[in-house]
């Protein structure tokens, strides 16, 4: 006797989440979008926090003073990613590091892309690297290359 | 419980399909800054924060109580993150109640949300996930067959679901925060709609709503500081049963039942019909109302439909049901549970609008979650025992 034939296919599920991002951080990432601009917010303290942030994390009250800050900063520390796996946006040895723009006074996490770990350190100035299609979404900003020591 | 405590605070956001207006931090700060209003209070005036949702999976955003302490005051606070599945709106407040009868704080924020928009419950729901049970369908797939049983047990004639149907729906009509508004909703409309689980169609299932709900609770000497009438808290409780376990009912829940009496006795409810004034039930498919009027002991066994068909559960009769519209209204999973203890506790607060019974003293508020297997419930009373 024959087996039946076993129909089979196929399957892997996969799901893509939306995100409503609200006024702030819709405001920043269509900057990173549409002007190549980053942008802070101004907090109760009179700090520029940056990314922005819709509260305060002071007094609670939401925040609306955008400002502009420059897309260079500076390392303030950095992980050295020597195997990226394959989820990694860069596939070569490559930096974590948080970096306070200029004009900011919190940090900001992105990745370096200096090829070799010899090249980077606390205090090595950094500029941001746009992408050239942009989709408001945080790699608008492919990387930051180092610029100076 | 130790201490007494009171809800002195309600916040609920407006529910709809889809707030893409907001952020999650902007959805869950809009409820609490209400519940603070209400409560006559500010950031400072709160020592915790409780938070609920339904599982991560459902928006992708892992522990989002961690990003949303900013929004809702809780940085250098306290904070906890409950998780019961779709009863965990009652859950959280019942556990963020229980912060303040142990005399661990004094006044407590509480939050629960859901932004359905932002992903799809139903296949967050069917993904396999290793070691557990695969639910096929969703929630309404895994719900029919127990639906199903209860009729078969009952005898319960099938137009009562549809009755359910169309009663919450009306009642919805009377409350603007309700997500579904069907001005022309009928017995009709109901029974031509699309069957999507046999016996549950379109229509006797929820919606899927974006929204918040907040309360503030605090502890007996500074409930009656604020500008609003205190709900006090009678009785609350939680129980849970396995998934699957040799001779569970899943039509009749043991846990269910357990947790009601539970209430009761600590609220001094000798006979719920007589003595609950209105109750804010999980009914997440119609046929769920008759079921949990004899599992919360409204009803005998079998009898739950009966209650059903004769209007008691309307607004004016003897045992209204879910006079906000409840989750056939309006289902923001997180958050769903935590409005059936809101909505009761507005009832006897007196404050409940269109919607309000009159004259309520002791209201319950209901959520249940999972496969029929987590409960979280409580009693509130105008009155301070």
């Amino acid at each position: 006797m024959n087996s039946p034939e076993i129909m089979q296919e196929d399957f892997s599920v996969h799901y893509t989440y939306t995100r409503s991002t609200g006024p702030v951080i819709g405001d920043f990432l269509t900057a990173l979008r549409d002007k190549k601009q980053i942008l802070g917010i101004k907090g109760s303290d009179g700090r520029t926090l940056v990314p922005p942030m819709e509260f305060d994390p002071i007094t609670t009250e939401p925040l609306s003073e955008m400002v502009d800050v420059s897309d260079q900063g500076t390392v303030t520390s950095f992980c050295w990613v020597k195997n990226p796996i394959k989820h990694h946006h860069i596939q070569h040895p490559f930096a974590f590091a948080t970096i306070r723009l200029d004009g900011a006074d919190t940090d900001f996490i992105h990745m370096v892309d200096c090829g070799d770990e010899a090249r980077i350190s606390v205090g090595s100035r950094v500029k941001a690297r746009w992408a050239d299609e942009r989709s408001g979404t945080m790699t608008d900003i492919v990387a930051f290359d180092v610029t100076g020591a | 419980m130790s201490r007494l405590a009171a809800v002195v605070g309600i916040g609920q956001t407006e529910y709809r399909s889809a707030r893409k207006d907001v952020s999650m931090g902007g959805l869950v700060n809009e409820a609490a800054r209400r519940a603070l209003e209400d409560a006559g209070l500010g950031w400072d005036d709160i020592d915790a924060v409780v938070i609920g949702k339904a599982p991560d999976m459902f928006e992708g955003v892992l522990m989002p109580e961690l990003y949303l302490a900013d929004a809702l005051g809780a940085v250098g606070k306290p904070m906890l993150r409950v998780h019961t599945a779709g009863s965990v709106g009652g859950s959280t407040a019942v556990v963020a109640a229980t912060h303040v009868t142990s005399g661990t704080f004094d006044r407590i924020l509480t939050v629960t949300f859901e932004k359905q928009s932002e992903s799809n419950a139903m296949w967050a729901l069917s993904i396999p996930r290793p070691f557990s049970m695969h639910l096929n369908a969703g929630a309404g797939g895994h719900f029919a067959p127990h639906i199903r049983e209860y009729m078969r047990r009952s005898g319960a004639p099938a137009h009562v679901g549809p009755m359910v149907a169309v009663k919450d729906r009306k009642n919805a009509l009377k409350n603007p925060l309700a997500h579904l508004q069907i001005p022309d909703i009928s017995l009709e409309m109901v029974m031509e709609s699309p069957m999507l689980w046999d016996p549950i169609r379109f229509l006797e299932s929820c919606p899927s709503s974006d929204g918040a709900c907040a309360l503030v609770i605090s502890s007996e000497e500074l409930a009656t500081k604020g500008p609003n009438k205190p709900a006090w808290i009678r009785g609350m409780a939680m129980r849970s049963e396995t998934m699957t376990c040799k001779g569970r009912d899943e039509v009749n829940p043991l846990a269910g039942s357990e947790c009601a009496k539970d209430v009761y006795a600590q609220a001094g409810i000798g006979n719920p019909r007589k003595e609950v004034d209105m109750a804010e039930v999980y009914v997440p498919f119609s046929w769920y109302e008759p079921m949990w009027l004899e599992n919360l002991g409204f009803a005998d066994e079998g009898e739950g439909w009966k209650l059903t068909e004769a209007g008691e559960t309307e607004i004016g009769g003897s045992i209204p049901f879910n006079c906000s519209g409840g989750v056939l209204s309006t289902n923001a999973i997180g958050a769903s549970g935590m409005i059936r203890f809101a909505e009761s506790a507005m009832q006897v607060r007196g404050t409940a609008g269109e919607h309000q019974v009159e004259g309520a003293k002791m209201a319950v508020g209901h959520a249940y979650g999972a496969s029929a297997q987590f409960f979280a419930m409580w009693a509130v009373s105008s009155e301070k025992p």
